[in-house]
């Protein structure tokens, strides 16, 4: 089934109608509600001067916070915040869905997709996240050690040791994010446990 | 103020405390909410009890609607929020939490009478959603809103609209296999 014919499905389905006595009577029943409430108020826009420097006050030190902290993550981190699977909270959404059956979750330049395993076999084990960029051409995927995943043209085996350090084993290289090994000069690869 | 005139001169009666005025708001735009309601909770009852409070909510909140947007989306803003809210409350309720996602599955209501097969089969694929993503649904495909609104609405990045709406396809495409499309 392809997107057009799920949102054909989608659209087509309806509602069990609401029978008629509840649409006439349920305006009637809002107004019984908000006669018991107090009206509703424009919101003002009357402010106190020592409100305003204080809200003032406040803002810069959260400014002066959030540019100091911006700075010490801009030195370590070299993922881009805009990379969809670089958040955790979305991994494991879809982790979730398909409890034992994710081999990984692929972005590249066609797009998202979804590596299943057609039986639930996937050991649990924490995601890693691998960005791999060959060029200008950037992959980014989730996966868990042990799978062999095909990205950047090749077939790689993901691998993580007990320390935490993850192994990366392709076809043309082998990249270590501890001791760093490398085998291939085009390739600059970024790994990290979610 | 954007929305109909129509919409705008109820209002404006509505804030100078004319609950008439109100109650005709309320007519013109139950329809949409109720139906934004039920998708979300697979339930007749519940959607009224939800309609119920966004209406009320969104009369309290009334004198803060700055016409940024349609009347109708702002609602539809004020009730998908507050059935995020009471999916929050009935999975606790029921006590099923997960540590990943909700995933509470609600039944559709028997009482609930749907007028075919494929509506019932895609209401119980709906209710099968952890709740963010069917909301994403419900707004991208019911309400007809681009991503960038359903950011808005959801108060989230459209990135993370993105995201929901993709994985919500894939578990849809697998609940509905068989269903005829055409």
């Amino acid at each position: 089934m392809n997107r057009p014919e799920l949102e054909s499905i989608l659209k087509k389905s309806r509602l069990p109608e609401i029978p008629e006595e509840s649409l006439a009577i349920f305006p009637r029943r809002i107004v019984a509600g908000i006669k018991r409430n107090d009206p509703p108020v424009r919101t003002a826009r009357n402010y106190s001067p020592h409100l305003a420097w204080a809200f003032g006050l406040a803002a810069c030190v959260v400014i002066a916070f959030a540019i100091g902290h911006w700075r010490v993550r801009a030195g370590k981190e070299k993922i881009p915040t805009n990379d969809t699977l670089a958040s955790v909270k979305l991994v494991r959404e879809t982790l979730a869905m398909f409890p034992n059956q994710v081999r990984a979750i692929v972005e590249d330049e066609h797009g998202m997709n979804l590596v299943l395993s057609d039986n639930n076999d996937v050991p649990t084990s924490p995601p890693i996240y691998i960005r791999i960029c060959d060029g200008k051409q950037c992959s980014s995927l989730v996966t868990f050690s042990g799978q062999e995943i095909q990205i950047a043209g090749q077939n790689i085996t993901v691998l993580s040791d007990a320390s935490g350090g993850i192994i990366l084993e392709g076809s043309k290289f082998v990249w270590s994010s501890t001791s760093r090994i490398y085998a291939s000069s085009n390739l600059k690869i970024e790994a990290k446990t979610l | 103020m954007a929305g109909s005139d129509d919409d705008t001169k109820l209002i404006e009666q509505s804030l100078t405390g004319d609950p008439e005025a109100y109650a005709a708001l309320v007519n013109q735009h139950q329809k949409m909410i109720r139906a934004v309601a039920f998708r979300m909770t697979g339930s007749l009852d519940d959607a009224e009890e939800l309609a119920q409070d966004a209406f009320l909510s969104a009369y309290r909140q009334l004198g803060s609607f700055g016409g940024g947007s349609k009347f109708s989306t702002w609602l539809c803003k004020i009730a998908i929020n507050l059935s995020l809210d009471w999916r929050r409350r009935e999975s606790r309720r029921s006590d099923i939490h997960s540590k990943w996602a909700e995933e509470t599955v609600f039944e559709n209501n028997p009482g609930d009478r749907f007028p075919d097969n494929l509506s019932r089969r895609v209401q119980d694929a709906l209710n099968r959603l952890p709740a963010k993503q069917r909301a994403a649904i419900v707004l991208t495909i019911y309400e007809n809103q681009s991503h960038a609104e359903a950011a808005k609405t959801l108060r989230c990045a459209e990135a993370t609209i993105s995201w929901r709406v993709f994985a919500a396809r894939q578990k849809l495409k697998r609940l509905l296999k068989g269903l005829p499309h055409e």
